[in-house]
């Protein structure tokens, strides 16, 4: 993945990320976190050019409930095309309740895998230790499901080289690169720059950036032949001080943008066939 | 367990919501998903010991703490 690549027409793929487990719809009522709610607008980022959606699953009160991605599964299914599925494994609950994401029916085509833990508010640390991104790497593997390696900063790059060097991994690598606060890589140009400099060979990147830098972050990764990742999980607003209407608004924008730097987007098909799905 | 200051409702001042959502009474506002796992006491998180606005007199016991562990 170079600059080249973008040169050379490489398309982009898009990922749409609609709910993640961070926020609420007290922060923002447009968020999506009912099943059906979810599968309406990631239909509409669909239409978009979204070829994958990121998915976490939510009860009645908004509260992360893994049991729940099944559901959250089947509506994106009913209401979608061909837009293909990548189920969380990330998070704060326990192993049992994150393995959820790779045991629906059918399992997904992707799945996130969290290269290490972070931090939140004063007490709270994911508990992504070796011991279970071995186990999730190993079941996802069995299953044909391809991991989006999440590197919320440098060292988790390590991290997948561990597992590469373990053959646990399959090429084409696709790494998440995640950008903004706390235990996250710090959100700039040149760590952007320096971070897909130390990627091993045979591999892709996606680009993830916290709130205000998702605009500008993902635009530097379409330029670099990366690909990227917006939505409402990492960006609640449009702009400074307007929030997103809808995830689709989000994907629009990004669309136009790629549009303008005539870099085409890369349709599910396309994506199954560029990282051997 | 489940705390005390926690409650579900669908509206306050500023918000009004089709179902009910985690509330905390201390800091008078609605809650996030990871923090509501606190307040619930899920995954292994103690919201008297995790909960950052937890009111840390209610914790206070007036027994002497047992000491496990001592170091001498």
């Amino acid at each position: 993945m170079s600059y080249e690549d973008y040169l050379n027409d490489e398309k982009t793929i898009l990922t749409v990320a609609p709910t993640g487990g961070v926020h609420g719809k007290d922060k923002n009522p447009n968020l999506p976190e009912q099943p059906e709610e979810i599968a309406e607008q990631v239909a509409a980022c669909e239409e978009i050019g979204a070829a994958i959606c990121h998915l976490h699953a939510r009860d009645e009160h908004g509260e992360n409930d893994a049991e729940r991605i099944q559901a959250v599964n089947d509506a994106v299914r009913d209401r979608c095309d061909d837009i293909i599925i990548q189920n969380t494994t990330g998070g704060q609950s326990t192993y049992d309740a994150r393995v959820e994401g790779i045991r629906t029916e059918p399992a997904p085509e992707m799945a996130s895998l969290d290269m290490g833990p972070f931090n939140r508010g004063k007490h709270i640390i994911t508990e992504h230790n070796r011991h279970n991104i071995d186990r999730l790497a190993a079941e996802m593997r069995e299953k044909g499901i391809k991991p989006e390696l999440e590197c919320f900063n440098n060292g988790h790059v390590n991290e997948v080289y561990r597992l590469i060097d373990r053959g646990a991994l399959e090429p084409p690598y696709y790494f998440n690169l995640v950008f903004g606060h706390g235990t996250f890589t710090p959100p700039t140009p040149e760590n952007v720059l320096n971070l897909v400099s130390n990627l091993p060979e045979n591999s892709e990147f996606n680009l993830l950036a916290v709130g205000r830098h998702q605009l500008p972050l993902t635009t530097l990764s379409m330029i670099l032949g990366g690909h990227v990742r917006v939505g409402m999980e990492d960006n609640l607003y449009y702009r400074s001080g307007e929030q997103a209407r809808s995830n689709a608004q989000l994907v629009e924008r990004t669309a136009r943008i790629a549009d303008l730097l005539e870099a085409d987007l890369a349709t599910p098909a396309e994506t199954r066939k560029r990282l051997g799905l | 367990m489940t705390c005390p200051h926690l409650s579900y409702r669908r509206s306050d001042d500023d918000h009004e919501f089709e179902n009910e959502r985690p509330y905390c009474e201390v800091t008078e506002s609605f809650v996030s998903p990871m923090k509501a796992d606190i307040c619930n006491n899920r995954h292994g998180f103690d919201y008297t010991r995790d909960c950052e606005v937890y009111p840390q007199e209610e914790t206070a016991t007036d027994e002497e703490p047992e000491l496990t562990n001592p170091v001498d």
